[in-house]
C-alpha cells in the first residue's frame, strides 16, 4: 500500500514536468478609438457673378456671365442625417435709391441633390440636400429676370451660401 | 495524467487573464512568453481630410520577452471588427501601422478576419525588447460623424 502511494506520486511529478504538446501563447488587448467630428467645407468656382445689359424682349432671362458656378460641398455628418446647402440674399438688388427685388434672380442646377430655385432676402433657399457624409459636386446657373420696368443702373447684392452638416 | 490535466487548466487560465489586461505571461510548450502593450488605448483625433489625409495615433510600445524557446515565435494583431459608432462603421482596413525596429517588426494593415503578423523571430528575446507601433487611420470625408471604437488583440505565440 505504501509502495503503491510512492509510485502514484512519482507518476504525477513526471507528467507535470513533461513538455505539453500545446503551443505557448500570450494575449494582450488594446482599445482603438477614433473621433470623427461634424465638418463642412464649401467651395464655389467664382466669388462673383454679373449679368450684362440686354433687351428684355430679346433676352427675358439673362444668364450670368462666365456660365454656371461650380459648387463642391464636402461634409461629415451623423449617420442618416441631412446635409443642406442654402443661399440667401443679403438684401434686394440696389443701385442708389433704385431697387430690384432679389426674387428676380433665379437658377437652374445640375448634379445629384441640387435643385432649381428663386433667390430670397427673407429666408435661405435650398440649393441642394444630401443624406450623410461625402463629397458632392454640382453647378448653379444664375439668371436675372429682365423687365422693361427695371430702373436703369448698376445693381449689386451679396449672396450668402451656407452648408450645414449636423 | 491528473498532473497533466492540471497543467493544461493553469495555462488556459493564464491566457484568459492575459486577454483582459494589457500585459501578462504565458507558458505552454516549453516557451515562456511575456507580452505587454502600452498604452492600452489607441486614439485618433478628428481632423479635416483635406489637411490630414492620414491621422497618426500616439506610438504604442510593445514589450516582448521570449524564454526557453528554440523555435520560431510570432506576434500578431487582430481587430475584433470594424471601427463602430452606433450604426456607422469605418472599415478596419483603413487602419495601418508602421513598426520599428525592423526586423523583427514589420508594417501592415489591420484585419478583422485574419491575424496580421506584427513581428516574428527565432529563439529567445531575453532580456525583453521594446517595439514601437504607430497606427495610422486613412482619413475620409465619407466617414460619418461619431466616436468609433474597436478592440485589438495582440497575440505572442511560440508554436
Amino acid at each position: 500500500m505504501r509502495a503503491h502511494r510512492r509510485f502514484l506520486a512519482a507518476l504525477i511529478v513526471w507528467t507535470a514536468a513533461a513538455p505539453a504538446a500545446r503551443a505557448a501563447a500570450q494575449v494582450s488587448t488594446a482599445t482603438m478609438s477614433a473621433g470623427v467630428s461634424p465638418l463642412a467645407k464649401l467651395t464655389l468656382s467664382a466669388a462673383s457673378a454679373s449679368f450684362p445689359d440686354a433687351d428684355p424682349d430679346a433676352v427675358p432671362q439673362i444668364p450670368a456671365l462666365g456660365g454656371p458656378v461650380l459648387i463642391t460641398a464636402k461634409s461629415r455628418s451623423t449617420s442618416g442625417t441631412q446635409v443642406v446647402l442654402t443661399v440667401q440674399a443679403a438684401d434686394d438688388l440696389r443701385s442708389g435709391v433704385s431697387v430690384i427685388p432679389a426674387a428676380n434672380i433665379t437658377w437652374t442646377a445640375t448634379g445629384g441633390g441640387f435643385v432649381s430655385g428663386t433667390l430670397s432676402k427673407a429666408a435661405p433657399v435650398t440649393v441642394a440636400t444630401w443624406t450623410g457624409s461625402g463629397v458632392r459636386t454640382g453647378s448653379q446657373q444664375l439668371y436675372f429676370r429682365n423687365l422693361w420696368t427695371h430702373p436703369t443702373g448698376i445693381y449689386t447684392v451679396s449672396l450668402l451660401y451656407t452648408l450645414s452638416a449636423p | 495524467m491528473n498532473g497533466a490535466g492540471r497543467a493544461c487548466v493553469v495555462a488556459a487560465a493564464l491566457a484568459v487573464a492575459g486577454s483582459a489586461r494589457p500585459s501578462g505571461q504565458g507558458r505552454g510548450g516549453g516557451a515562456q512568453l511575456d507580452l505587454s502593450v502600452s498604452p492600452a488605448s489607441i486614439s485618433f483625433a478628428s481632423a479635416d481630410p483635406d489637411v490630414s489625409p492620414v491621422i497618426a495615433a500616439a506610438p504604442v510600445v510593445v514589450n516582448v520577452r521570449v524564454r526557453q524557446n528554440a523555435g520560431p515565435w510570432t506576434l500578431t494583431v487582430l481587430a475584433g471588427g470594424d471601427l463602430i459608432a452606433g450604426p456607422a462603421t469605418v472599415d478596419i482596413t483603413n487602419v495601418s501601422w508602421i513598426a520599428t525596429p525592423a526586423p523583427p517588426y514589420r508594417n501592415g494593415t489591420l484585419s478583422k478576419t485574419v491575424a496580421q503578423q506584427l513581428a516574428s523571430g527565432t529563439g529567445n528575446v531575453n532580456p525583453a525588447q521594446n517595439g514601437s507601433v504607430t497606427f495610422r487611420l486613412a482619413n475620409s470625408w465619407n466617414y460619418s460623424a461619431g466616436n468609433y471604437t474597436q478592440t485589438l488583440v495582440f497575440t505572442l505565440s511560440a508554436p
